[in-house]
């Protein structure tokens, strides 16, 4: 449990992730009045990973449901395990003699069979998913619905009971309610907008990409590998390239890629060659990168020497971006 | 804390952000935990808890700002309050502490661990347990923490209005000789919704108003606390209720012209929809996204949802001697359908144009296969330029007369014959062509043969006018002459009416009835 809201903040930067204060307070909140948090936000921010580096802050196990299209109870909460059950029948036939030997008639002994059926519905042949192993669990887990967009609405209808009440109905067994209720962290990146019922049951979390300094901190945190100026060269090129018209963004996990893989070349600088042969790490899509070779090779034109090479401050301003834009446009 | 909670969600559910009483409980709750001395966090909570859209999010921001904004470093000069403005100097006069303190015991009385209870909320308060509340008591334990901040002292006024309605009624002889400044009863009591606020009260106003503070139950306490440090409060209280006053002004303004983000508003510039068509739009879409699956076609695939097919679940079940322990279940597979549209963006129809390729850019990924063409009097496939920029880039280049002359007299019939003999087989049986136009040819022929020809390739024409039936055999119409060509013919003069037609419409296509 977290005391407080800076403590939150304290030990996930100590899980190596750098949190604002909302984010802060909404996992506080989350914590103290047992509401699931809905994480939504473009691909790549760290939806995912706040699940992660919550377990690790709580000492939790962190238990895993990814969603996707056609998703339903029998993969996320239960299902019987018909396979087995149908072994025991085969194994246990001699048995039956014993079972139904006293009765006498037809009648009898298909009273005395149903009054067996219980076993064949237990904890033997239930097969455990992950929300019910969250809600079996003894010890209190982080339970993460992973892009819980892909899944159908018929399953975000069938989550309500279990993120309103904790507890999941097995209609052999009855209502199983959570002992020791998981922290619920589901994500989101939009790509359908999610129910009002949903929504109304979680408390919501909007993460963005970060401001280059927060982006530059995460950057020292997780490859502290990295020169300090080249990272924030890096930095301002993402930040100038999120301002652009990409198709899709360079999101935190490409930045830290990238940082990943300049250690891995051994730049110590960003020139503009480095750049255009690491694009396809930070790019992905044809036609955003052929946009950010124009833009390099226009902005190195400019200024005659290399775009992003040095030191903080160096970045571009925005009039520029704009006239680049519209001069795309009336091309395209 | 409840009250003004509640009056906040008030105003968000006016700027119509949808806040669920449920939302508002646990908004409590989370505050509960928090405390109040903070106005980042408890901005935090209050969006957390409050608002699930991020759309949502900007307005609340804004009111955040205009509701809570009553003590912040003047954004407008006459919200300045003297005794308050700085967190800092709060170390202040003995006097002044004390006040704050009793303030402060109030809102712990309201919260209802302990003490006086005159609030009508019960219900609230059955949610809110003893060892939930529990935190708050240690804002008062807290020596620290007496220096409550001046957001916390804004939260106590709104609540405590009583206590300032109490204090005022205390000292109107006071007031009366202060009454130049501007104030009034409206702006004590934001409930009453008064927006035009007048500057001079006359006397005879305040001896009302005062007759009406007489009837409210006060705690006599408070109020010779109150009272006792009279001097203090009254030389801020003018300020304070200008402040106020300000407040409600804003809040009541505000609800026209919510503030969209940078991108939006360019967008918004662009496009001339109002929020709320805008909001409409998306509905409308997020409706279609939900009822439209495409049409049925002979082709099966499993489906969990669908019939059984025996065969398939025999031949699953084999495994277990033919006992069909999982049933196989398959439904049709649905193909989408395809949508030609031929859009009229002359002057006469642009506002409804604009709409209109909103929508259309939208619902292409809802049907398989959807071309789009804008016509004033010469024509265009716009299909490509949808796919490649986003919908501002596209409407703007659309309307900044780059593809085509938008300015030129509108021709429908022209217009019909470039498709004709360029884009016909763009149009097959299970087509549905959907024109919206006023079918103004401004005297040049009808050409009603073209829309003939491509009505008998199409499995149905739509056209959609702005003008009422009644106007079309007014000067130049050609209406007379398509109508008849037409499946279907809907005057549409609203973004409203041309969602609720597009719907029906596309639930049309794909083969199913309205519901």
């Amino acid at each position: 449990m977290f005391a407080s809201i800076e403590d939150v903040q304290e030990r996930l930067v100590a899980q190596k992730y750098v949190s604002d204060r909302r984010l802060a307070t909404v996992v506080f909140l989350a914590m103290r009045i047992a509401k699931p948090i809905l994480v939504e936000g473009p691909a790549g921010v760290g939806k995912t990973e706040l699940a992660k580096v919550l377990a690790a802050a709580l000492g939790r196990e962190l238990i895993r449901l990814q969603c996707y299209e056609g998703l339903d109870e029998s993969k996320a909460l239960y299902e019987w395990e018909y396979g087995k059950q149908l072994l025991y029948t085969q194994v246990l036939r001699e048995k039956i003699g014993s079972v139904i030997g006293p009765a006498e008639d037809l009648k009898s002994s298909i009273e005395l069979l149903s009054g067996q059926e219980d076993v064949f519905f237990s904890d033997a042949f239930l097969v455990e998913r992950p929300i019910l192993r969250a809600v079996r669990s003894v010890e209190p887990t982080v339970l993460l619905v992973d892009e819980i967009d892909r899944a159908d609405e018929e399953f975000e209808a069938f989550l309500l009971e279990f993120l309103a009440d904790r507890q999941v109905t097995i209609p052999e067994i009855g209502t199983i309610e959570a002992t020791a209720p998981p922290l619920v962290v589901l994500t989101s990146n939009r790509s359908r907008e999610l129910s009002e019922a949903l929504k109304r049951r979680c408390l919501h979390l909007q993460i963005d990409y970060p401001g280059p300094e927060t982006e530059l901190e995460i950057v020292h945190l997780k490859v502290p590998e990295v020169a300090p100026a080249l990272a924030q060269a890096m930095v301002d090129l993402i930040a100038d390239l999120r301002a652009q018209d990409l198709r899709k963004a360079p999101s935190i996990g490409e930045t830290l890629d990238w940082a990943q893989a300049l250690v891995v070349l051994g730049a110590a600088e960003l020139t503009r060659e480095l750049v255009e042969d690491t694009l396809s790490v930070i790019i992905k899509y044809d036609r955003d990168a052929d946009r950010v070779r124009a833009r390099l090779a226009a902005a190195n034109g400019a200024a005659g020497v290399h775009g992003h090479s040095h030191g903080p401050g160096h970045s571009h301003s925005h009039p520029h971006a704009h006239a680049d834009h519209t001069h795309d446009d009336a091309a395209a | 804390m409840e009250r003004v909670v509640g009056d906040f969600v008030g105003i968000l559910r006016r700027h119509q952000v949808r806040v669920s009483p449920a939302e508002g409980i646990d908004a409590l709750k989370a505050l509960t935990h928090v405390g109040l001395a903070e106005r980042p966090v408890v901005r935090d909570t209050l969006r957390a808890t409050l608002v699930k859209n991020a759309d949502d999010a900007e307005t609340f921001d804004r009111l955040f700002d205009v509701y809570f904004g009553l003590g912040e470093p003047p954004p407008e000069p006459t919200a300045r309050m003297r005794p308050h403005t700085h967190d800092d100097d709060h170390a202040g006069t003995p006097n002044e502490l004390r006040f704050e303190e009793e303030l402060e015991r109030e809102a712990l009385d309201d919260q209802g661990s302990h003490g006086h209870d005159k609030e009508p909320s019960v219900d609230l308060r059955k949610v809110l347990d003893e060892d939930q509340i529990a935190p708050s008591s240690d804002i008062h334990g807290d020596p620290e923490r007496l220096r409550l901040s001046v957001f916390g002292r804004q939260l106590m006024l709104s609540k405590k209005q009583d206590a300032l309605e109490a204090a005022l009624e205390r000292m109107t002889h006071q007031l009366r000789v202060r009454r130049a400044r501007s104030f009034s009863p409206g702006a004590i009591a934001p409930e009453t919704g008064a927006t035009e606020l007048p500057i001079d009260l006359a006397a005879a106003d305040l001896d009302e108003l005062a007759d009406a503070l007489v009837d409210l139950e006060v705690d006599p306490e408070l109020i010779s606390a109150l009272t006792a440090q009279a001097d203090d409060i009254l030389a801020g209280l003018p300020e304070l209720i200008a402040a106020m006053l300000e407040r409600q002004r804003r809040l009541s303004e505000a609800g026209g012209t919510p503030d969209l983000g940078v991108t939006d508003r360019h967008l918004r510039k662009l496009l001339d929809v109002s929020p709320a068509e805008q909001r409409e739009l998306e509905r409308a879409l997020r409706r279609l996204g939900r009822e439209l699956h495409g049409a049925r076609s002979r082709r099966m695939r499993p489906d969990r949802t669908g019939r059984i097919s025996v065969s398939r679940t025999l031949r699953r079940s084999l495994g277990h001697e033919g006992i069909p322990f999982t049933p196989v279940l398959r439904r049709h597979r649905e193909s989408r359908p395809r949508l030609v549209v031929l859009c009229d963006v002359s002057l006469s129809t642009r506002n409804l144009a604009r709409f209109w390729l909103q929508l259309v850019y939208g619902m292409q990924g809802l049907f398989s296969k959807v071309r789009t063409f804008v016509f004033v009097s010469d024509l265009a496939e716009v299909t490509g330029l949808f796919e490649e920029q986003p919908l501002g880039g596209a409407v703007a280049s659309i309307f900044g007369g780059g593809l085509i002359d938008v300015d030129a007299n509108s021709d429908f019939g022209r217009a019909a014959e470039a498709f004709r003999l360029e884009y016909l087989q763009a149009v097959t049986r299970r087509t549905t062509v959907v024109v919206l136009g006023d079918g103004r040819n401004n005297g040049r022929p009808a050409n009603a043969a073209a829309l003939e020809e491509i009505a008998r390739h199409a499995r149905r024409v739509v056209w959609m006018t702005p003008e009422p039936r009644w106007s079309w055999t007014l000067g130049g119409c050609d209406m007379k002459a398509y109508a008849p060509l037409c499946d279907r013919v809907e005057v549409v003069r609203t973004p409203e009416e041309l969602s609720g037609v597009a719907e029906s419409l596309a639930l049309e296509t794909v083969g199913r009835r309205e519901k």
